[in-house]
């Protein structure tokens, strides 16, 4: 019986569990023997010129080896947005400002010093004169360029996507029912547990080998080669052990290019580590769009037309964010079949942290918005949030469905992934408890929220081409190693890696080791990130083991004086044998010795794939403090073949938790001068276990085409699915009390204004 | 940054009296985060976790001496029959983590208006026993919070105990965040009843510069139950004194805007739980015998 579609355990635990991670932080090398600490000196304003910088009393602390500011930078390029064909490329940054600090927690200045207490002691005796500017906050203000942070750019917009001379005037012509809605999805902060760090060290070769915590070591090792213009190959990035990245840890960021740059200037290694301040206050940040949503349709709840207006916050420069609109554009009309749709964006700089990649990175935005526009529509039509749904979603589709944005869904079945959570939940149910609860006055209300979705995973890289590399090497002991281009950060690669390997070679999962993350060794690779992995990565190990196999069959087929054709490879004993000649046989291993036996192979998919399914959150609100309690949580997720379902659910729980945690509870807030007011884990609420329910996963596998495991991506659609579910649930709770939407996150007190505001306009109008 | 860490409480108030700038620390789950935040860096900490003495409670005269050294967490297993309306702040203070950590008496040293311990202290009428070289003084409760995250010790005194009356009736708490749990209160509201004396205390927490109790509504409930024989019917409370105790709860609080929660919500929130945590402890008090009371 083939082990793929098991429960395996996942072969990292007992390392993480008994002796706990190595992150970069822990590092114990001898190259790094003796390193210097480096600490960030960061602007505490959001917006100003630097007219001075005074680093005297800091050289004269304690401890300290070196100041380093921009001015010993100035040969270095400055930082290009990312995809600077699609962003105003003279929107740049330094690694260290110089002139003009554009968000607080930018670095300023870097201090050296033999501990890491002195560099937090020494950052204070920097004097750095800040003559303050005018902060921009707000993206409408900054939309108005009355203030603009760039002034080579002209303007603080720095991408269109689309005109707004290119709407329809007439879109919603003919439509019974239309409702328009300003939606903001709200910034929100990674967080992830292992804030940022680096360590470097320069070898006498004039090689940079760098340790960074990251999602794909050689997309770091390009991030950093731009930073400090160096060749690819002067630099080895090798990644420890990480703490949680959800799209932030993606290639490398200025603090870490400083830190590489020190370790040259002083002859010595340097290591960094970051505070859980600084990393709330300088790690990109995620979402951060407001949008304007107007659908409309027959009062039957059929929908004849969506439009979808984004306006994105990239923060002061323009990261990975900026671009993001673009496949929220690609996602507008989500699972639906609508007639009419449009969408246009706007991506605006503004004095606040850069934005950057966040679990889904632009699509949970598309499936926010379309999934309130469906239950303002169903709730102005009158016809139950469900029913809307089925009545739009797009029939079964087994070929690939073109959408008038540009996508091509691979495959869906969005109607029985509806149908299938309808059922799991109870809905009908749950809506005669509704009733019960409404009718009897009780304080606390049910909300019964629905979010349907389709998604985007295993897209093309930068270069385009949606494919992966693997190396697969089985070795006379009988053990084998895979070397992946993937770089796992909690997905349990070693083990799904080994669970396909093992499938096809017939070596025990115990018996495979996986490597990844180190350029050296595994010079080519796209990372994980975008749900790419399993899909890619995963394909890449199958194929990179059929043809290990193929080649092991020539040997073997040598060994035994038989035609290869004549030999048959049994998987439960890993060896070949003749056909009808079971003796006849020579282990998988013993082909390995003499000559490596050892494949290298690059997957290539025919596309991405759009993992589908539909949430259904049931949400409790006090009605009169506004509490909401999120009850229960059940999900569809269609994410294809499943390879190992306690990997899928464990990256389904994560995704439903912390897209729930977006719903009601995390956002990340600036006060009108561009002060952050959320930079530690009192005042930014990150998840807790005691707010979620039990999740109550229900399966279905629609198989992709696109690649031989069947598979589509999952590190997402948890966070897609659960964020709209949560919300619409709070909101549904409390529609009987006229209210209609209300902001993410939708904590007490949002939720009291909400019924207040909704009260008092009832008044006026009645 | 000098670090005292005494042995005895003799030597624990020698050392406060000879360095009365030291700032004393025990479960540190408040100060330690001032102190890795920067936002303060005082010239001497005083370890209080060597004084035995600190961490015993006992009974005496009526009243739990609670020592200033008392976890959290040791409220909870050992005390919440005893106290109950201080066992259910504790419960909702941060984590487990904290609760093994945090203490009452460094709750009172810090003297936030966001403190958990204190609605509870301030409906129970607790004391304060504050100690120096020069002896023992009892600060009572309603005097011992003077200004945001000050209180009424002298330089040279430590909070060596809380004496807290054994409750002669129903107490309740209700505290409302962000979230379930490791969360500053957006605010919080105690209330207890003492039908014997036929008086109520209640206490009012982050929602205002100090932790206060709200006299007018204790004033108007107390005559209320009295006029109307409620604490002899033991019948339902009209929704309309409930109504007025709420209201007169919101209007003793004076909270701020801030990142957890505006000033209009704060008002808000304690109007529901006062008239929630009334209603909660009234029930009690139906369903207790009248000779068990």
């Amino acid at each position: 019986m083939s082990i793929l579609g098991t429960r395996v355990l996942r072969t990292e635990d007992p390392r993480f569990l008994t002796t706990g991670g190595v992150y970069t932080e822990d590092v114990v090398d001898e190259r790094l023997a003796g390193a210097c600490h480096v600490t960030f000196v960061r602007s505490p304003v959001a917006h100003a010129k630097i007219s001075e910088i005074d680093v005297s009393a800091a050289l004269a602390a304690p401890g300290v080896v070196a100041v380093i500011t921009g001015a010993d930078l100035a040969d270095l390029p400055t930082i290009e947005p990312a995809m600077a064909g699609l962003i105003n490329g003279k929107m740049r940054q330094r690694l260290l400002a110089t002139d003009t600090v554009r968000h607080v927690g930018e670095a300023v200045a870097a201090v050296v010093t033999e501990s890491a207490y002195q560099g937090e002691d020494a950052i204070e005796l920097v004097q750095v004169d800040y003559d303050l500017l005018p902060a921009v906050v707000d993206m409408t203000a900054a939309a108005a360029d009355e203030v603009v942070l760039h002034a080579d750019a002209g303007t603080n917009t720095a991408a269109d996507f689309g005109s707004p001379d290119s709407l329809k005037a007439d879109l919603f012509d003919g439509c019974e029912v239309v409702v328009s809605q300003t939606i903001v999805n709200q910034r929100v902060a990674p967080a992830p547990m292992e804030t940022r760090a680096a360590a470097a060290v320069w070898g006498d070769d004039g090689r940079l080998t760098a340790w960074v915590p990251n999602q794909g070591a050689q997309g770091t090792r390009g991030s950093l080669a731009k930073l400090l213009a160096l060749e690819e190959a002067q630099i080895r990035v090798i990644t420890p052990d990480v703490g949680g990245a959800f799209g932030a840890k993606f290639g490398a960021d200025p603090e870490h290019a400083v830190v590489a740059w020190i370790a040259r200037y002083l002859g010595r290694p340097a290591r960094w580590t970051e505070t859980r301040y600084e990393n709330l206050i300088s790690m990109t940040h995620g979402r951060a769009q407001r949008q304007q949503v107007t659908i409309g349709g027959s009062k039957d709840g059929t929908v004849q037309a969506y439009r979808l207006e984004v306006l994105q916050d990239a923060g002061a420069y323009p990261r990975i964010g900026a671009i993001l609109p673009f496949l929220t554009i690609l996602m507008t009309p989500g699972p639906y079949a609508f007639p009419r749709a449009e969408a246009i964006a706007k991506t605006v700089v503004t004095n606040t942290t850069p934005v950057g990649a966040y679990r889904g990175a632009g699509r949970p935005e598309a499936t926010a918005a379309v999934e309130r526009a469906i239950d303002l529509f169903a709730a102005a039509a009158g016809v139950d949030p469900a029913q809307v749904r089925r009545k739009n979603l797009l029939p079964t589709f087994t070929e690939p469905h073109q959408t008038a944005f540009g996508a091509l869904y691979d495959s869906g079945d969005y109607v029985a992934a509806l149908d299938k959570a309808l059922a799991a939940a109870g809905y009908d149910e749950l809506r005669t408890e509704q009733q019960r609860r409404r009718a009897s006055g009780d304080v606390r209300q049910i909300g019964i929220g629905l979010a349907s979705y389709v998604e985007i995973t295993g897209a093309g890289d930068e270069a385009g081409a949606p494919n992966e590399n693997a190396s697969v090497e089985v070795h006379p002991d009988g053990t084998a190693t895979i070397l992946t281009g993937t770089s796992p950060h909690g997905q349990g690669h070693a083990t799904a890696w080994a669970m396909i390997a093992s499938d096809e070679l017939g070596i025990p999962v115990e018996k495979i080791t996986l490597k990844w993350g180190d350029t050296d060794l595994i010079p080519e690779g796209g990372g994980t990130g975008g749900s790419r992995s399993l899909q890619l990565g995963g394909a890449a190990v199958q194929q990179a083991s059929k043809e290990l196999l193929d080649v092991a069959r020539q040997r073997a087929a040598d060994q035994l004086e038989a035609n290869p054709a004549d030999l048959v490879f049994d998987v439960g004993r890993s060896a070949f044998a003749v056909a009808g000649d079971p003796d006849a046989s020579v282990p998988l291993a013993a082909l390995a010795e003499g000559e490596r036996l050892l494949v290298r192979t690059v997957f290539a998919a025919a596309g991405a794939t759009f993992p589908f399914g539909t949430h259904v959150a049931v949400a409790e609100v006090d009605t009169e403090t506004g509490k909401v309690v999120l009850r229960r949580m059940v999900t569809v997720d269609d994410a294809g073949v499943v390879l190992n379902p306690l990997l899928a659910e464990g990256q389904r729980h994560g995704g439903i938790a912390q897209g729930a945690a977006q719903a009601f509870l995390e956002e990340v807030l600036y006060d009108a001068d561009g002060n952050p007011l959320t930079t530690s884990f009192a005042d930014y609420p990150i998840l807790s276990a005691t707010e979620m329910p039990s999740f109550e996963l229900a399966d279905m596998a629609t198989p992709t085409s696109y690649n031989p495991l069947g598979a589509k991506g999952i590190g997402e659609a948890g966070t897609i699915g659960s964020t709209p579910a949560v919300q619409n649930a709070v909101i549904d709770a409390v529609a009987y009390l006229g209210v209609r939407h209300i902001d993410m996150p939708t904590t007490p007190r949002r939720v009291w204004q909400a019924i207040r505001d909704a009260a008092h306009d009832g008044s006026e109008h009645g | 940054m000098e670090f005292l860490q005494p042995t005895s409480w003799t030597d624990a108030l020698a050392a406060k009296a000879a360095s009365p700038e030291a700032v004393p620390i025990c479960g540190g789950t408040d100060l330690m985060v001032e102190l890795n935040f920067d936002a303060r860096r005082p010239a001497a900490l005083l370890d209080l976790t060597k004084v035995a003495d600190l961490a015993q409670w006992d009974i005496d005269d009526g009243s739990v001496r609670l020592g200033a050294g008392v976890s959290y967490a040791r409220i909870i297993t050992e005390l919440s029959a005893r106290l109950p309306g201080l066992a259910m702040a504790a419960r909702t203070v941060g984590s487990p983590q904290i609760r093994n950590r945090g203490t009452v008496g460094g709750n009172l040293g810090t003297a936030s208006p966001a403190g958990d311990a204190h609605p509870p202290l301030l409906a129970a009428a607790a004391t304060v026993e504050a100690a120096s070289v020069r002896g023992t003084r009892l600060i009572g409760i309603d005097e011992f919070f003077t200004g945001v995250k000050r209180n009424a010790l002298a330089a040279d005194e430590l909070i060596a105990a809380v004496r807290i009356p054994l409750p002669v009736g129903p107490e309740q708490f209700s505290k409302i965040g962000t979230r379930n749990a490791m969360v500053i209160a957006v605010a919080a509201f105690a209330v207890a009843l003492q039908p014997a004396r036929k008086l109520v205390r209640t206490g009012i927490g982050s929602a205002a510069p100090t932790p206060r109790r709200a006299p007018a509504a204790e004033q108007f409930l107390a005559g209320a139950l009295a006029e109307h024989d409620l604490w002899e019917s033991r019948a339902e409370l009209p929704g309309p004194l409930l109504d007025r105790f709420g209201d007169l709860v919101t209007a003793a609080a004076a909270p701020i805007d801030d990142v957890r929660g505006t000033a209009a919500y704060r008002l808000h929130a304690l109007g529901v739980m006062a008239r929630r945590t009334l209603a909660w402890a009234w029930r009690q008090y139906q369903s207790a015998s009248p000779e068990g009371s």
